[in-house]
């Protein structure tokens, strides 16, 4: 996300750059184009003038012949001839009658013929080359004519050629050059950010170790400064809200402690059908039967407040779990080698009684495995596993622990796994079941709502996540943890820290 | 039974009280260890539930005064309640001489058939006597019977050696169950070739013989087998 956020920002910058660099280029470019149109432009006139100065000296140079029968000839006057023979090869004449005989010179320097006295000028294109022509009817000695002259070397219409290539390229060029120049410029600039982005991204969610500056290019330490000086109030802000947790659950206890003791004697008073009967003279407990204000709860309400107790004081240990389980609060010194089966068993005895009250066939299929880790916490976990498995299963149903070794990333890796056949969880519910307090909807039954993400939160402190499948037969849910091979797990244990 | 109940807190105090006091101990509750180290020395008692967190002396240095020679009960089974449950606690309660523990809050049932179980494993010790509901094995006579609450006299059941030791093996960690491995260990004493399919059988002869007296023998799938009351 942040590394596509920070490309995006690149690509912007590098449009905006390019965009603020070829806008001046391009009013440069037209300014370029102006004053050399307007240095062409005098140019040309002054090569107007040129030949209209010389209309009539070529006038004057056409001379009646004396001979009768032939046309007239061509006495070039000096400045005519010098100007002809000067750019020969770009120079033409033609002297022509009033109604278009070619008398004299080429018969290409040819316009449309002037109408009146005044001198005309045209471009005719010849051979490839563009010529001015000016054209005049005037007098002359053989009578009335229209004299051409033609320059090729006009200014203007070679400006025109010329700026395609003079003008507009170089500044292309210079755009593209500008181009790849910022963008190479940009990209370089920004690599540490974009490094530093990628090294943000990679952390995961619960990684707020700073970011080692020292490692870190010059032109970004600052950043990595702030951002590890952020990383390090969040981090005593998170740590102090799961102090928070862990101490309002620890100061939970000792109250709720009492509370359970009173309900559950009253539960079993209750049940045993001793309520009222005994009396305890010795003690502030005497019996109420016979105090003002007493009331008496039937048997099924006191177990309701026993339900309730446990409940809640389930919910004060499990919040204290999660705020253990957390994995930043795990100590990887304290890793060692679990045995998972005897993990499995001190399950199943955990378990037993709540297993047998419900009718329930809770069993085992272990092989002895061993696996890096935190013994307590992976016992919470599992206890979390079976609680669930128990609470969300009908009365008489079958739930299995499992323990072994499986084919996993790294090569044979241990395994943890908890099946039952109770009504499991539909697939798109798998992400949210994981999250704290979230609940099937519908879900009836004791739970808080912790028991999965706890079991998650334990696994991902173990480089590992839950597996939510369906169990045999597309039926009930089979959660499994598959633990990094040790080898793996080893490196990132001491890596990690 | 005496009990002694060690517990600063008196709600909880109170509630252990009147639950173990209906379950039929006779409970003696003081609240701080100094004050039970004095009891201690006079008195005697059966089984004792001591709390970690007591103002003054902690319940794990009284359980570790507790075991001194010289006291009137050192070998007194103690059972720990601790609010702290962090493994090392555990352990390190367990290593001063506690013989179980248990986090607060806990269940009153759960108490109970802790303390039933260690009331057994310290009654074994002295009167070489194990007992589970109705039923009751004798190790030094080696005989079993059952003894109906009701006063009736008591039913012998007759078992082969074999079953025997199954069975004494199961009472003794009832309720836990006890493992199908465990089973065969305890049993290759008598038999050096035995299969895990004669565990089987033996269990199965057991069952014939104690379901119709209210002791069931329950098959856990995969690990083994645990006594359980049918009530």
């Amino acid at each position: 996300m942040l590394r596509r956020g920070l490309r995006a920002m690149t690509s912007d910058l590098r449009n905006r750059l390019l965009l603020l660099l070829v806008l001046p280029l391009c009013a440069l470019a037209f300014l370029g184009a102006w004053v050399d149109f307007r240095s062409a432009d005098d140019a040309a006139a002054q090569h107007d003038q040129r030949l209209l100065r010389l209309l009539p000296a070529l006038s004057d140079s056409v001379v009646a012949s004396r001979v009768d029968g032939a046309g007239p000839m061509l006495l070039l006057a000096p400045s005519v001839e010098e100007f002809l023979r000067h750019e020969s090869d770009l120079t033409a004449f033609s002297v022509r009658t009033p109604d278009g005989n070619l008398v004299l010179g080429e018969g290409w320097v040819q316009g449309p013929m002037p109408a009146t006295g005044a001198a005309e000028f045209h471009s005719i294109e010849s051979g490839g080359v563009t010529y001015r022509v000016a054209a005049q009817r005037t007098r002359t000695d053989a009578g009335d004519m229209v004299v051409s002259l033609a320059d090729g070397s006009d200014t203007r219409q070679q400006w025109l050629q010329q700026l395609i290539l003079r003008v507009l390229l170089p500044y292309l060029l210079l755009v593209c050059a500008a181009a790849l120049a910022i963008r190479w410029a940009v990209s370089r600039a920004f690599r540490p950010l974009v490094e530093l982005a990628d090294a943000v991204e990679r952390r995961s969610p619960k990684d707020l170790n700073p970011i080692d500056e020292a490692t870190s290019p010059a032109e970004v330490r600052p950043l990595v400064r702030a951002l590890n000086h952020l990383f390090a109030l969040v981090h005593a802000q998170v740590d102090g809200q799961r102090r928070f947790v862990a101490d309002a659950a620890h100061q939970l206890r000792t109250p709720l402690a009492g509370l359970q003791a009173q309900v559950e004697a009253w539960a079993m008073l209750a049940r045993t059908g001793n309520a009222g009967q005994k009396s305890w003279s010795n003690s502030a407990l005497t019996h109420v039967d016979e105090a003002p204000g007493a009331i008496t709860l039937r048997a099924e309400e006191i177990e309701k407040l026993r339900a309730a107790t446990r409940r809640t004081s389930q919910l004060a240990h499990q919040l204290l779990a999660l705020s253990r389980a957390d994995a930043r609060n795990v100590d990887g010194a304290s890793l060692k080698r679990v045995d998972l089966k005897e993990l499995c068993e001190a399950a199943l005895e955990g378990h037993l009684d709540a297993a047998s009250a419900k009718g329930m066939d809770l069993g085992l299929e272990t092989t002895s495995v061993h696996v890096t880790g935190h013994d307590w916490l992976l016992r919470e976990l599992l206890t979390n596993l079976v609680d669930n498995a128990i609470k969300y299963t009908e009365p008489g149903g079958c739930i299995t622990i499992r323990c072994g070794r499986r084919h996993g990333g790294t090569g044979l890796c241990g395994y943890l796994e908890v099946e039952d056949d109770g009504p499991g969880i539909p697939e798109h519910e798998h992400e949210r079941v994981l999250q704290r307090f979230y609940r099937l909807p519908g879900t009836v039954g004791e739970g808080t709502g912790l028991g999965l993400p706890i079991a998650n939160e334990i696994a991902r402190s173990h480089g590992t996540s839950l597996a939510l499948l369906a169990g045999a037969q597309r039926k009930g849910l089979l959660v499994r943890v598959v633990f990094p091979a040790v080898s793996r797990k080893r490196a990132e244990g001491s890596a990690g820290r | 039974m005496r009990l002694l109940l060690v517990e600063d807190d008196v709600m909880v105090a109170s509630g252990i009280k009147l639950g173990l006091t209906d379950a039929g101990y006779a409970v003696d509750w003081v609240g701080s260890g100094e004050r039970a180290q004095e009891v201690l020395a006079t008195e005697s008692f059966d089984v004792g539930v001591v709390d970690i967190g007591l103002p003054g002396m902690d319940g794990l240095e009284l359980t570790r005064r507790l075991r001194l020679p010289g006291m009137a009960n050192p070998a007194m089974p103690v059972l720990i309640l601790t609010a702290r449950d962090a493994l090392e606690d555990r352990v390190h309660g367990l290593d001063l001489g506690a013989d179980d523990y248990m986090v607060k809050p806990f269940e009153l049932p759960e108490l109970l058939a802790r303390l039933r179980a260690l009331l057994r494993r310290s009654q074994a010790a002295t009167t070489a006597v194990l007992s589970f509901g109705p039923l009751e094995l004798n190790t030094a006579t080696r005989r079993a019977c059952i003894v109906p609450i009701d006063g009736r006299a008591a039913i012998v059941i007759e078992l082969g050696p074999r079953e025997w030791t199954v069975l004494e093996y199961l009472l003794i960690n009832a309720p836990k169950p006890a493992s199908k491995d465990k089973l065969l260990q305890a049993l290759t004493g008598w038999d050096k070739e035995i299969t895990p399919n004669a565990v089987e059988v033996y269990v199965s002869r057991l069952r014939s013989k104690l379901e119709p007296h209210g002791v069931a023998l329950c098959s856990i799938r995969g690990f083994g087998y645990r006594l359980e009351q049918a009530d």
